[in-house]
């Protein structure tokens, strides 16, 4: 503040100074320097000083009138003691409205101005005041909810890791599992065709337990497949007919069925096709849910993931008979005093701005409109202590603009944006 | 928000399909063909051929300015004939029947005044006929006795012949005949079949298919006494809606017949070429006031205005045919274009009840018939300069915060306007003098906020009154039983914008001045003196009426609606405008936006071609209806810039501000479906486009109060065919991509996507125009390509004409009241220009009540350019001065001195070689004062 009543001081001194050439600022005074003849500005003409704010445009840059309207697309100083000066559109120079708070531009209408300076100096300092307050409060804010979203985001990765173990573990599972079924599966096939083989041999044991090569009284695959290449080269020996009796054998009582060795295969077999699709399964829901945290994690939060504490909540507002959610990265919806819910548009990106590229977000591909395009919806950030939604227009039929308020969207180049003087 | 309306609509849709079915264009179902509209269809089947009317000079009656004549065919109803010779070479030609059983309807409020008469005398008569004098030199009416025909010779010249192609046709007033009216049921199958029984011994018996035609043959058997009813006559049903006809036929016909003319203009409101085309094998032009969903172009299909005026034009002769009748009126063209033969140009107008009243404008030259015209319905209402400039409308600004919103993103983008608009949702629930509490709570806090930057608003006031018992309107329209009745006598309702909707009857005078009465301010709550008015829906709009319209069988007092339709239009203007005088005490000119119009909605304000889209033939066909508008009489005429349905495109919109900047009435609108319009929101590039168009009107707005002060005073158009100023070029007859504002711009506006240029014709043999933004000097009498860019609007000043811009655009054109003027002096060939300046307070009558006005010439010649007062019995102190003057087409000076108040100064000067053009510094004189500037 000290600093503004400096430059306040400086500006006091500056008007009594150039208080002939009307319209300039100190910065121009230079140009305006009284001698016998103007150079306009731009250099495309020098005509006499006394055609300086004469009321008649020689320049085509409009530097010979900066006090008059004469000149099209010409600007005068305001000087605005004691609040912020500024330019404004030299057509604005007597033309009975009050456009600078020192009424500086009313010099020759009939319109009183009064000199509102003071007060709007004074309130705007109080304003700028409370401002720096909350835009200090909201930064430090700010702080807490980046602190607040990065340990969310570590919480968010660690989670990713305790997925990602956990879905390599039912790899490791599912790899084992499905080797297993395959084995099971295999056993089962093979015992099947030995005991359907086996049929044409009238032997009393069973054709697994003859196959059990070793006595161990377990039957391996091995063994099993073995014993039946011996039964297949015993058939090649045997004519055409061991075939359509072996053919015949099929529709009559499976007997691996009543075989107990193939019943526990197929058991087994079973149980493991089942272990396996409920691995499966799980894998898929902790594949999805990796999928869905890594999608979220690749959105932009802002450069400090500022943002993502925002992600996991919504907020309301209502307006009129409307009720209006807004979840953002998510979706926007207003619901009407009857309940109906209708969707304003499902999270898009960041409207990129030049100036700032987390200013505005935008919803779209809502529900369309009766005859028109799809709703969508702009949010627009400003700086505020707290976090909630300002307020919801629709400026065109189905297009929305909400504007919403949070410490996070508190930027440090706000500081400077205060008061800030054309000097 | 957008779900009520949504839901709102839902609700509605079953009577607003039809309105608002979002067809690609207009449904042409929901309209009649003439086929389909009885007496049309009736009428048409007439053909050319001998009258069998025949005038019976015994009956002839002369006194000094009227002339009766009793007018009798086979079926031995006589008809009254009335010929006046009216100030100003006018005749008139009524045709009543002598004894009506009841009264036929005769239009009230349209013309000014009874009009002059002149005496008329008897030339010549015989057994054969009468020679009547119309005065002039040699201006004769020949009446033909046998059969009937009237016309009009100048010298040898035959004008034009009235019945000679034997159309005069007069459905006489008659009862019903009882066996008919208690068969007849209402639809429409069994009543073709009860007519069909009822007339089973008839030779007439027609084929409901086949009705109207057979009628020819009818005509040539006529049987004397028994006159058949014919189909339709007694009840029509279209659609679902069936028309009661308690009075019968009632239709009138006559053909008029115009030797030597090709080129007929006029008969508003069309979306077609300015010339009119012949209708052989097509509809006739039909003029009844309909509310066009999306309409479409190039067609003669009826629209929301009307006005019967019809203009012949050739190289020797310019005149009018004025058709008094507010009835649904079709008017047949059929051109003779046989190259062996004279041309010959034959019209045939057709109503559906009343009388025949036409008034002969009979010229000679343009400016003649629209003087004749002016005398007859007035001249155009002289405006408040504000309402010239530019008004920036939508369907609609939410809020109050969103007018504020749009006004400061004008001043921030320094874009000047006048004037913004509030459409339908202002009003809390469309009953209009009422505002919507949520949106719009302190309506006269936002009217002061534009009051503090000299600005105004528009809020519309719609003629259909939601039936609401707690509404004070309705209560007190219904109390004083001020609405439309019906056909059985009860209070006439249809579904509007608000749902349930009565129409006051403005045709009532006690009507009108209660509805005046309602614009005080303490009448209309919020309202301010710099709230004015727009007059939608006035055809009347009639969501699930026939045609989207009124019945025509509803009552005004002893009136059908049939007979007065095309008037209704005009009177909720009248009344409007009445209002916004009195509420200021007399003092403040009125403005006034209506959409419907009739013959004489001139003197209420202004008008726009309604509904249309953002497309380019849109665009493009906006200069011919405005034109057609000027012939005959509206000058305020303009559309909607941009387009109301749909989006238009970046380069449409700016393409329509540059044409809309150089169209009488600048407004820009939107329909609610659409994305926002504001200048800004198109990037800089085009949004720098829009605020040079919208800079160039204000500019010129002294040239433009100018042309309207003139159009108020002498009835001439301000926007003006060439052919207007040209009329013995005949390459500019059929022009319709340009125009003449007054005589001395000429403007071009690019209405063509893409384009790179466009051709210009430059009339005007000997003369020259001067591209008005670089000075560049064209010949006259040539076609000229005029390489375009996106900045280009093609505009030309006449050499030989002065023109007068203000320069120092501000942001409403009420803040640039007092700024200098500078002066564009174009030289002729000869060296020599003219043109005036105009300048009085912007908006009180005292221009008219106190002579507070400044006219004046300026007329450069013999290398010195004067001001000298035209009006000197007038005074109006100004500030305004002359800062600069351009000489376009001039030499070098050696110097330059003004003389002023007998004081002599030199004035500084500059010249280009290049362009040949001299630009005075500052003479710094007064602009209501006299002076001189000496060349040497």
């Amino acid at each position: 503040m000290h600093c503004h009543i400096l430059i306040a001081v400086v500006l006091w001194s500056i008007s009594i100074d150039s208080q002939t050439i009307r319209g300039i600022s100190l910065s121009y005074k230079r140009f305006y320097r009284e001698r016998k003849s103007f150079l306009c500005i731009d250099g495309s003409k020098l005509i006499p000083f006394d055609q300086v704010n004469d009321d008649y445009c020689d320049c085509v840059d409009g530097s010979d009138e900066p006090g008059t309207a004469a000149c099209p697309g010409g600007r005068f100083y305001c000087t605005n003691l004691g609040y912020r000066p500024h330019y404004i559109p030299s057509s604005r120079v007597n033309d009975a409205i009050c456009d600078c708070c020192d009424a500086s531009d009313e010099y020759n209408s009939h319109t009183l101005c009064q000199n509102t300076c003071r007060d709007l100096g004074q309130t705007e300092r109080e304003e700028v005041k409370s401002q720096m307050k909350a835009l200090d409060e909201g930064l430090r804010l700010k702080q807490e909810l980046i602190q607040e979203g990065i340990q969310m985001w570590q919480d968010k990765q660690a989670q990713l890791r305790d997925l990602q173990r956990v879905s390599d573990d039912l790899q490791t599972q599912l790899d084992d599992l499905r080797k297993e079924d395959v084995r099971r599966k295999e056993e089962v096939d093979a015992l099947r065709e030995l005991v359907n083989s086996h049929r044409g041999h009238n032997s009393t044991e069973s054709p697994v337990s003859e196959s059990d090569r070793s006595r161990d009284g377990s039957v391996t695959v091995k063994e099993v497949q073995a014993k039946l290449a011996d039964i297949q080269a015993e058939g090649r020996d045997l004519s055409e007919d061991g075939a359509i009796i072996r053919g015949s054998s099929v529709p009559g009582q499976p007997a691996e069925e009543e075989d107990p060795v193939v019943k526990a295969a197929i058991s087994a077999a079973e149980k493991a096709a089942a272990e396996l699709k409920r691995i499966e399964d799980a894998y898929e829901a902790v594949y999805m849910e990796i999928r869905d945290l890594r999608e979220k994690l690749a959105t932009d939060f802002g450069p400090e993931r500022e943002f993502l504490f925002l992600h996991i909540q919504c907020f309301h507002q209502k307006v009129n008979e409307y009720f209006y959610e807004l979840c953002p990265f998510n979706q926007v919806t207003q619901t009407s005093a009857s309940g109906a819910e209708v969707s304003l548009g499902k999270w898009g990106s960041w409207a990129d701005s030049r100036e700032n590229r987390y200013g505005q977000m935008k919803y779209v591909n809502g529900e369309p409109c009766w005859q028109g395009p799809t709703r969508n919806t702009v949010v627009t950030l400003t700086c505020g202590t707290e976090t909630a939604m300002r307020s919801v227009k629709e400026p065109s039929k189905c297009q929305y603009a909400v504007e919403f308020q949070t410490p996070v969207a508190c930027r440090l180049a706000q500081r400077g944006r205060g008061i800030h003087s054309e000097l | 928000m957008a779900t009520l309306i949504d839901r709102m609509c839902l609700q509605l849709v079953l009577v607003l399909s039809i309105y608002l079915g979002m067809t690609q264009a207009v449904d042409r179902t929901n309209f009649k063909t003439c086929q389909q509209s009885a007496f049309c269809s009736r009428q048409r089947a007439l053909r050319p051929g001998q009258s069998s009317y025949r005038a019976l000079l015994d009956t002839l009656e002369l006194s000094d300015s009227r002339l009766t004549l009793q007018l009798l065919n086979n079926n031995k109803v006589r008809l009254l004939l009335e010929l006046y010779r009216l100030q100003g070479n006018i005749t008139r030609v009524k045709i009543n029947e002598l004894k009506p059983i009841k009264p036929r309807y005769e239009v009230p409020d349209v013309l000014i005044t009874e009009p002059q008469t002149e005496p008329m005398s008897v030339v010549a008569q015989d057994e054969r006929g009468v020679v009547l004098s119309l005065g002039g030199e040699d201006r004769r009416l020949y009446v033909n006795a046998q059969p009937f025909r009237l016309d009009i010779m100048e010298g040898q010249v035959l004008l034009l012949s009235i019945n000679s192609q034997g159309l005069l046709a007069f459905e006489h007033l008659r009862l019903r005949k009882d066996t008919i009216s208690h068969k007849i049921t209402s639809t429409v199958a069994s009543m073709w079949d009860k007519i069909k029984t009822v007339f089973s011994s008839s030779k007439d018996q027609t084929d409901p298919e086949e009705a109207g035609r057979t009628e020819d043959t009818q005509r040539n058997n006529e049987d004397e006494e028994t006159e058949v009813d014919q189909p339709g006559m007694w009840e029509e049903t279209f659609k679902s809606h069936a028309d009661t006809k308690p009075n019968g036929p009632s239709s009138i016909s006559l053909d008029f017949s115009l030797p030597g003319v090709e080129h007929v203009y006029g008969l508003p409101e069309h979306a077609d070429s300015l010339q009119l085309k012949n209708t052989d094998g097509g509809d006739p032009y039909r003029l009844y006031n309909l509310d066009v969903f999306q309409y479409e172009l190039s067609n003669p299909m009826a629209l929301y205005g009307a006005v019967p005026v019809l203009i012949s034009h050739n190289t020797h002769r310019t005149m009018g045919l004025f058709w008094l009748n507010t009835a649904e009126t079709w008017v047949d063209i059929s051109s003779r274009q046989d190259p062996a033969q004279v041309p010959q140009t034959d019209v045939r107008w057709i109503s559906e009840s009343g009388i025949i009243d036409v008034f002969l404008m009979l010229g000679p030259k343009p400016a003649d018939v629209f003087s004749q015209y002016a005398s007859l319905t007035g001249t155009q209402a002289f405006p408040p300069l504000s309402s010239l400039a530019y008004h920036q409308s939508r369907w609609n600004y939410n809020n109050q915060e969103d007018v504020a919103s749009v006004d400061r993103g004008f001043d921030e983008h320094d874009i000047p306007y006048d004037f913004i608009w509030l459409d339908i949702e202002h009003t809390d629930g469309k009953r209009y003098f009422t505002w919507d509490k949520k949106n719009f709570p302190q309506p006269k806090d936002m009217l002061q906020g534009l009051m503090d930057k000299r600005r105004k608003m528009v809020t519309i006031v719609d003629p259909h009154i939601k039936v609401d018992s707690s509404f004070k309107i309705h209560s007190e329209i219904r109390s004083k039983g001020f609405y439309i009745k019906n056909k059985d006598g009860g209070d006439y309702e249809g579904w509007c914008w608000p749902g349930n909707a009565g129409y006051p009857d403005f045709t009532n005078p006690e009507m009108r001045s209660w509805w005046s009465s309602m614009f005080a301010y303490d009448q209309y709550e919020g309202s301010m003196e710099n709230l004015y008015t727009w007059n939608d829906m006035n055809e009347p709009s009639v969501f699930n009426g026939p045609e989207v319209t009124m019945h025509k069988d509803a009552l005004h007092g002893p009136w059908e609606h049939r007979d007065l339709h095309n008037l209704y239009g005009l009177y909720v203007q009248m009344a409007t405008a009445e209002g916004q005088i009195r509420r200021s005490g007399g003092l403040e000119r009125p403005f006034v936006l209506s959409r419907s119009f009739f013959a004489g909605s001139q003197r209420y304000g202004a008008v726009w071609t309604g509904d249309n889209a953002a497309e380019w033939g849109h665009l493009k066909v906006s200069i011919p209806m405005c034109l057609s508008l000027s012939l005959v009489g509206i000058s305020f005429c303009g559309a909607d810039v941009g387009g109301f349905f749909k989006t238009p495109g970046t380069e449409l919109l700016v393409r329509w501000y540059q044409a809309g900047a150089y169209q009488p009435f600048f407004r820009s609108h939107a329909h609610l479906d659409t994305p926002r319009r504001e200048p800004w929101l198109f990037g800089p590039d085009n949004m720098a486009l829009i605020r040079e168009a919208v800079r160039q009107r204000y500019a010129l707005l002294p040239y433009w109060y100018l042309q309207f002060y003139h159009a108020h005073r002498t009835g001439q158009p301000v926007m003006r065919a060439l052919w207007v100023e040209y009329p013995h070029d005949v390459s500019t007859f059929s022009i319709d991509d340009e125009y003449l504002i007054g005589r001395d711009l000429l403007v071009h506006p690019v209405t063509d996507e893409r384009s790179t240029g466009v051709n210009v014709y430059l009339p005007g043999d000997g003369e020259v125009w001067y591209d008005v933004h670089t000075f560049q000097r064209h010949e006259g009498a040539q076609n000229l390509h005029i390489p375009v860019t996106m900045s280009t609007i093609p505009v030309f000043q006449r050499g030989g004409s002065i023109i007068c811009r203000k320069n120092r655009v501000r942001r409403s054109s009420s803040c640039m009241e007092n700024d200098p003027f500078t002066l564009y002096v174009a030289l002729d060939p000869q060296g020599n220009a003219e043109g005036e300046l105009y300048i009085d307070d912007g908006h009180t009558f005292k221009h008219e009540t106190d002579r507070q006005f400044i006219q004046r010439r300026l007329r450069f010649t013999a290398n010195t350019l004067s001001s000298s007062d035209l009006s000197p019995d007038s005074q109006f102190p100004t500030a305004s001065w002359v800062e600069k003057v351009f000489i376009l087409g001039a030499q070098k000076p050696k110097g330059v001195t003004l003389t002023t108040g007998g004081a002599v100064s030199s004035v500084e000067f500059e010249f280009d070689p290049v362009t040949a053009v001299v630009t005075l510094r500052k003479p710094d004189v007064n602009a209501g004062v006299d002076w001189t500037i000496q060349l040497q």
